[in-house]
Order: structure tokens, then sequence, then C-alpha cells
């Protein structure tokens, strides 16, 4: 593990989410709070990179498909180095590159998101690539319960079980929120470890916040011989980490004022 | 232009293993001679547009070059999305085959015809529009995109009606290709793009006097050459198997508006659905876009 990889722990990020979040009076907080630990555990301990270039060409693969889960990306990106602390402090400054939904443009970040159900189908096609390609790449993609909503989800989810694109892992955010409510609420879920399993793939359930079980499922499911695509359905909590976020929905459209801001920082240091 | 279209696959194919077909389950037959000899370059990804499409922008992020298949009321009106953000906005080098545009399958109604995929593709940054009217329009066409860092929408329509130009010519994106030059006192061609170049050519029969010029190359548009073309004329008729809205009579009257005085007829889609079932022909009629409509709108314009 690369040295900064280990400044990658839950705490500092969620601190770097909410200056993101406070410097640019943003949306989405709750959305980036339930992914820390998925993503803290995927670069610390499984992501295969180039630390100096984050888009080299023989790079694993962390797509970000739910896109208004970006900060919590921001944030390991700036640990590792590839962000600083002034495009923090600007966030959404006018000219500054760093939007509120994932930019392709931006090294470490793979595709353009937001815009929901469209990282699966590409994160699918660069694992069919490197399949074709017989490399040794994996990729992960992060989705959440309410863009399973979109139907060219499951079209890419039929067809990576179909083509036994064993070199991906689907982690499913699933907080049981989007964005005007309860999924369950919306479009009910409750059948979803069956639903996927039921495309072929390997499927696993989780606390998406216990680093020790994201960490070992992601080793049981890659070390499967049965060339399955695999699923990770990580249970989490909108808003996690801040008493006053978690579960509480409105925190997809919320801003942070500064008493709220430091009542957070607070809550980070108890 | 299918057989030609089939064998330019074939030999990209056998050229660059990194060149894939893609087809949501489109194109029988037409891939027939791709699949006995390049059969691992050819995935059927299934009725599933959208995923066809992410996936090739995924494809083409780590190397390979997708040539994308579909009926163009599919590719690209279905993934208009997906094209703007997976594969426009990366400058990713796709090939997006729009086949069978405007009214070619008049019998099967209103989901299988396109007239309005020019003008919603046109807003997109950094995609090239290619619109070739015959089979050595469609061979340059199909050099252009492949050698082209940008992605493109090559939309093919009526394809059974013989060729235009006599043989294979080359011409750059953007050119306006001038086949005959108009004679007599007022200066006034015919602009064609794709199925509607044969048409002209038949109207120019018709029409000694006319001018007749192709315009495969939808976007880019060569300004210049716009402007020199109105310079040259009195007035311009554009044909197209297309909306009026958006397509080739916009291109080039938004040019001409801005940078020349001369008038720009517009034939083609009068912003309407078909309402009827019938042949090729009878739906060309009822939009008014048959060889004896367009007889009259032009004598009226001259």
């Amino acid at each position: 593990m690369n040295s900064k990889a280990k400044n990658l722990i839950p705490n500092k990020i969620r601190k770097n989410i909410l200056d993101m979040a406070y410097n640019g009076s943003t949306v989405h907080i709750g959305c980036a709070l339930c992914l820390v630990e998925i993503f803290a555990v995927i670069y610390r301990s499984h992501l295969r990179y180039d630390y100096y270039q984050p888009d080299d060409f023989d790079r694993d693969f962390l797509i970000l498909s739910k896109g208004h889960g970006v900060m919590a990306q921001y944030a390991c990106m700036k640990e590792l180095g590839w962000l600083d602390e002034l495009q923090l402090l600007n966030y959404f400054s006018d000219g500054t590159d760093l939007k509120g939904l994932s930019d392709s443009r931006i090294p470490g970040l793979e595709v353009t998101s937001g815009s929901l159900g469209h990282g699966l189908s590409v994160g699918v096609g660069i694992a069919l690539g490197h399949k074709i390609s017989r490399t040794s790449q994996k990729t992960f993609i992060i989705v959440g319960d309410g863009e399973l909503n979109e139907g060219s989800c499951w079209e890419a989810i039929q067809f990576a079980g179909h083509h036994n694109l064993n070199n991906i892992c689907i982690i499913v955010d699933k907080n049981n929120f989007q964005a005007m409510g309860s999924t369950s609420s919306i479009i009910n879920q409750d059948n979803l470890f069956a639903q996927i399993e039921s495309f072929n793939f390997n499927v696993c359930e989780i606390n998406g916040h216990d680093e020790m079980e994201i960490d070992k499922s992601i080793n049981e499911l890659f070390s499967k011989t049965n060339n399955k695509p695999n699923c990770i359905i990580a249970n989490t909590i909108k808003g996690k980490g801040i008493s006053f976020m978690e579960n509480i929905n409105d925190w997809h459209y919320l801003r942070l004022n500064k008493y709220l801001y430091e009542q957070a920082i607070l809550e980070l240091k108890k | 232009m299918r057989e030609t279209f089939s064998k330019i696959l074939v030999d990209l194919s056998q050229a660059n293993d990194k060149v894939l077909l893609l087809s949501g389950d489109h194109g029988y037959g037409l891939f027939n001679s791709l699949r006995e000899t390049r059969p691992n370059q050819f995935i059927n990804m299934g009725v599933a547009e959208q995923n066809m499409v992410g996936v090739a922008a995924g494809l083409s992020r780590v190397g390979f070059r997708p040539i994308v298949y579909g009926l163009s009321a599919f590719i690209p009106i279905r993934v208009l999305e997906q094209i703007k953000l997976d594969v426009c906005h990366d400058k990713l080098p796709v090939i997006f085959v729009g086949d069978g545009a405007g009214f070619v399958y008049s019998h099967l109604g209103t989901s299988h015809q396109s007239t309005e995929d020019i003008s919603a593709t046109r807003a997109i940054p950094n995609l090239i529009i290619l619109s070739p009217g015959d089979r050595f329009e469609l061979e340059r066409c199909f050099d252009l995109a492949y050698n082209s860092s940008l992605p493109v929408y090559l939309r093919l329509g009526k394809a059974d009606r013989g060729d235009v130009h006599r043989q294979s010519f080359k011409f750059e994106l953007g050119d306006l290709i001038a086949i005959k030059h108009p004679q007599g006192k007022k200066k006034v061609s015919l602009v064609a793009t794709g199925s509607m170049l044969q048409m002209g050519d038949r109207l120019c029969r018709y029409f000694p006097d006319l001018g007749l010029i192709s315009c495969p190359s939808l976007k880019p548009i060569n300004k210049k050459q716009v402007i020199e073309l109105c310079s040259k004329h009195d007035a311009l008729i554009t044909l197209e198997e297309h909306s009026v809205l958006g397509g080739l009579g916009s291109i080039l009257s938004e040019i001409a508006v801005t940078l020349s005085n001369i008038n720009v007829y517009k034939i083609g889609v009068q912003d309407k659905f078909s309402e009827h079932c019938g042949s090729y022909e009878y739906l060309l009629k009822e939009h008014g876009i048959d060889f004896d409509s367009i007889k009259v709108l032009i004598k009226k314009y001259l």
C-alpha cells in the first residue's frame, strides 16, 4: 500500500466531504457520506492504480455510476494527492473544475454521471474489453439503490451475467432512500438479492460501513471460480456519521450553515 | 450500398482486430460475411440499445474501435443521452451507424421511421454527422469516420436506388460536392443529402438548368464553401428525407441568412408523422417529397 493510501480513514474522508459541502454550499451531502467506507477499502486494498498517474492505461477501474456521491470520491482523491487543499476550499467557485456530479474529465473520475444508469454500462464495456484483451484488470462500479430504477442498469446486469464478466464487482449502495423518499415507497427493492442473483451473479449482502466486511466480501467474491460477475449489496445509512443527517432524507438537498457545519465537525472529533 | 457496407466491415475487421461491430439485434443478413470471417468481432448486444452505447464507450476507453449498428430510429434517437454523455463528452472515436433513415420502413410505421435524427444529433458537441448518397460516398464517409479521432454518426437511408457518382473519389469533412453546375440566367442548384441525392439527380434531368450539389458531411460543414456557393447562386433548393426543422436546409440557411442574401428553399418533411401505411414511394408522396410533388415545388421556386 502506498503511504498516501493509509490516509484513507473514514473520519478524514468525512471531514473532507463536510469541508467541501460547507465551502461550496452544496447539496447531496447524505449521498456522499454513505459511501465513505466503501471507497476507503477499495482504494486502500483492492484497486491497482498508479499513484502518480490516475489515468494509467493498465489500472483497475473504480466507477462511480451514482454521480451524486462524488464528494466522497473527491475526498479520497484529496488524500491520495490527486486534488489539493485549494480545490476543496474553492469547491463550486466560478471557473473551477470540480463539479457537483462526477465528470470524466477529472483524472481519477472515470465517467460522467449524475444522469443515472450510465456508469454501469460503461463499466461493463470496460470489463468486456479487458476480458477480450485477456488482462487481469478489475472494474468496480458503485451504483445507488435509487439508480436501479433505471432500465439501463438492468440491461447492463443481464449483459454482464450472460457474458460471464467475472472481472467486475458491482457495489449497490443500498441506503434505502432516493431523492424524493424511501426506495420502498417508490419502487420496492425487497427482492434485490434474488433479482441480481437470477442474472447469473455472485451476490453477497454486507454492512457497507464495516470495513472488515467490505474487505472480506471483495476477497471472497473475486476468489470464486464459477466465472460469474460479482455484486455486493452494501447496506448503508444515508448521511452516515453525522447524527442529524443519518436517515434524514432531507439531507439529499439541504445545505450546511456555519452552525451545522461546526456541529458536524464536532461529532467527527468525538 | 449495403453490400459495400458489409464489405467495408469485413475489411476493417480483418485489418484491425480491435474493431468490434455491436448490433442491437438488427442487421439480419447484413453481417453474414462478417460473422463468418470474424465471428469474435461481432457482438449481438440484444435489444438493449442504452447498454450497447455505454458498452461501446467502455470498449473505446480501453483501446477498441466499436462500430454501433442499429436502425436510425433507435441509434441515435433512443440513445441520445448515452451518445452525448458516454461518448461525445469524452470525444471517444465510436462510429454510430443509423440504418434505414427516413421512410425506408414505410410499412412499419412511426416507430421505425426516422426524420428527426440529424436535427437531434446536430446540437451535440464533438459529434460528426455523415449522410452518404451512394456507395462511393459511403466508402469515403466510412474512411473519414474510421480515421476520425471524434465520434461519428453515419446516417444510412434508402440504399437500393443506384449510384450517382461514377467511381470512388475523395472528399474531406465539411465538403460540398458539385456534381452539376447550374445553367441559364437564373442560377439555381439542388443541394441534396443521403437518399435524396438520387432524387436530385433525376430532377436535374427533368430541369436541365438546375445544378446539383451533394452534401454528405452535415457536420462539420465548410462555411467558406457554403458562402462561395451562395455567391454564385440566385437560390438553393435543399432536398432531404428528414424534417425541415434542423436538417440540411436549416444548416445551409443558418449560414446563408447571416452571410449572404440568397433564398434557401427547404424541401423535406414538414414537421409531421406519417399518417398511413404503404410503400416507400407512397410515403414520400404523403410527405410531398416524391418526384412529382418536388417537381411542382421547384416550378414554383423557379
